[in-house]
């Protein structure tokens, strides 16, 4: 599955340089020092207490999707960066960083700072 | 014509207010606290003066400083199964004054409240003069008494000394873990004062008294205002995908099903389930 997904993950093996999600949680699940960029499509954006989550498509190597579920900052804190429930939606495409889990399976943190829309666009709106 | 029950509520009302009358709160006397307090994207390590991990330096006493390396080894394989908050347990004192989400003083002449975003957490600093109580069931946040000082002598408080006791656990200072003893004997001793150059910046310099400690141990978190507050409700339980079985800690994916954390992790005992039934 992470083979596959390998091809399709854009830079892997980044070293961790952009603030990991400092939260109540440790985050310690997610693997900050080895962070990967990644494509897909959204199925769904939780903007949701305690952390928001991206459910994100991601396209394999076979042609076949995997989906990956992904946590992020609180609500709250998002909205200070000028983002709200209706930033992105189902079928948006996007690019952006993610701490995967340490175990391999489809789950990690996506990073605030590095994700954007996949024609290059931003995606925060308004401050 | 009115009718009783009106009237009764009219009559409550007026008694009430000539009871509280003489206890009314004078704005004048105390410091302006009102907005919004956040950390902003200050540390969420316990001692924000110093780096996170080792360099905390915490003084724990030898057994506590294993404990915490260890909970530091769990973590840095995926674990969180130490920190209570990873399944929405509340933070309690001190660690809510982290304010991992912003967080709020209500200031009264018997009481100052503080409202904490985060974990829906609620701390209740009586200012009334009384004293300890003599049986009082242990809280995560623990019963507070505090006294306001007018440390400058301008007329006009400035400085809320408070002292916490009567603490339930599990509690850890901060998500790297490093510990408190669980016999729940902390007491926390606290200044809360303004900026005297900036009345948006708050201090609470938080001293912390406990078994797993060799010393008193005191840090300083700092606090900035939004006089213009946005809240914003903070359910921990609404959507949390972290779930500690056991010692175990695993991620629930968005379709429901658990996810192992770490490499090689065990699945959950399911000895009490039909395991003929797939």
């Amino acid at each position: 599955m992470r083979r596959q997904l390998a091809a399709l993950v854009l830079g892997s093996a980044l070293v961790a340089t952009c603030g990991a999600v400092r939260a109540h949680h440790s985050f310690a699940m997610f693997d900050q020092e080895n962070q990967i960029d990644m494509e897909g499509v959204v199925q769904e954006f939780r903007f949701i207490a305690p952390h928001t989550f991206i459910v994100l498509s991601v396209k394999q190597r076979d042609g076949s999707t995997e989906t990956w579920t992904l946590e992020g900052v609180s609500p709250s804190a998002l909205t200070r960066e000028g983002w709200s429930k209706d930033t992105i939606k189902a079928g948006d495409e996007l690019k952006l960083r993610v701490a995967p889990l340490r175990s391999g399976a489809p789950g990690g943190a996506w990073v605030t700072q590095q994700i954007k829309f996949r024609d290059g666009k931003p995606i925060v709106v308004s401050h | 014509m009115p009718d009783r029950g009106f009237i009764a509520a009219v009559t409550l009302t007026a008694a009430l207010a000539v009871t509280t009358a003489g206890r009314a709160h004078d704005d004048s006397k105390y410091p302006d606290l009102k907005g919004l307090w956040s950390r902003g994207s200050g540390p969420a390590q316990w001692d924000p003066s110093k780096p996170g991990g080792l360099r905390q330096q915490p003084p724990l006493t030898p057994e506590y400083q294993a404990t915490w390396e260890a909970n530091m080894a769990s973590q840095s394989s995926g674990g969180e199964s130490y920190n209570p908050q990873a399944t929405c347990l509340p933070s309690g004192m001190p660690r809510m004054m982290i304010a991992y989400e912003p967080i709020e003083f209500i200031v009264t002449a018997e009481a100052t409240y503080v409202r904490v975003d985060h974990l829906s957490e609620f701390r209740r600093i009586h200012t009334d003069g009384r004293d300890w109580p003599r049986a009082f069931d242990p809280t995560y946040s623990g019963y507070s008494i505090g006294k306001w000082l007018d440390v400058n002598g301008d007329g006009r408080y400035d400085v809320l000394e408070v002292e916490t006791r009567n603490l339930k656990g599990p509690r850890t200072f901060d998500a790297s873990g490093i510990p408190m003893h669980p016999d729940n004997a902390t007491v926390i001793k606290e200044r809360i004062f303004l900026d005297q150059a900036d009345p948006d910046v708050l201090y609470d310099e938080v001293t912390t008294i406990d078994h797993a400690l060799t010393r008193p141990w005191t840090v300083t978190r700092k606090y900035s205002r939004d006089r213009n507050a946005v809240w914003y409700e903070h359910i921990c339980a609404e959507e949390n995908h972290h779930v500690v079985i056991g010692k175990e800690s695993y991620f629930l994916s968005a379709d429901g099903h658990l996810m192992p954390t770490r490499k090689g992790q065990p699945a959950p005992d399911l000895k009490y389930f039909d395991q003929s039934r797939k």
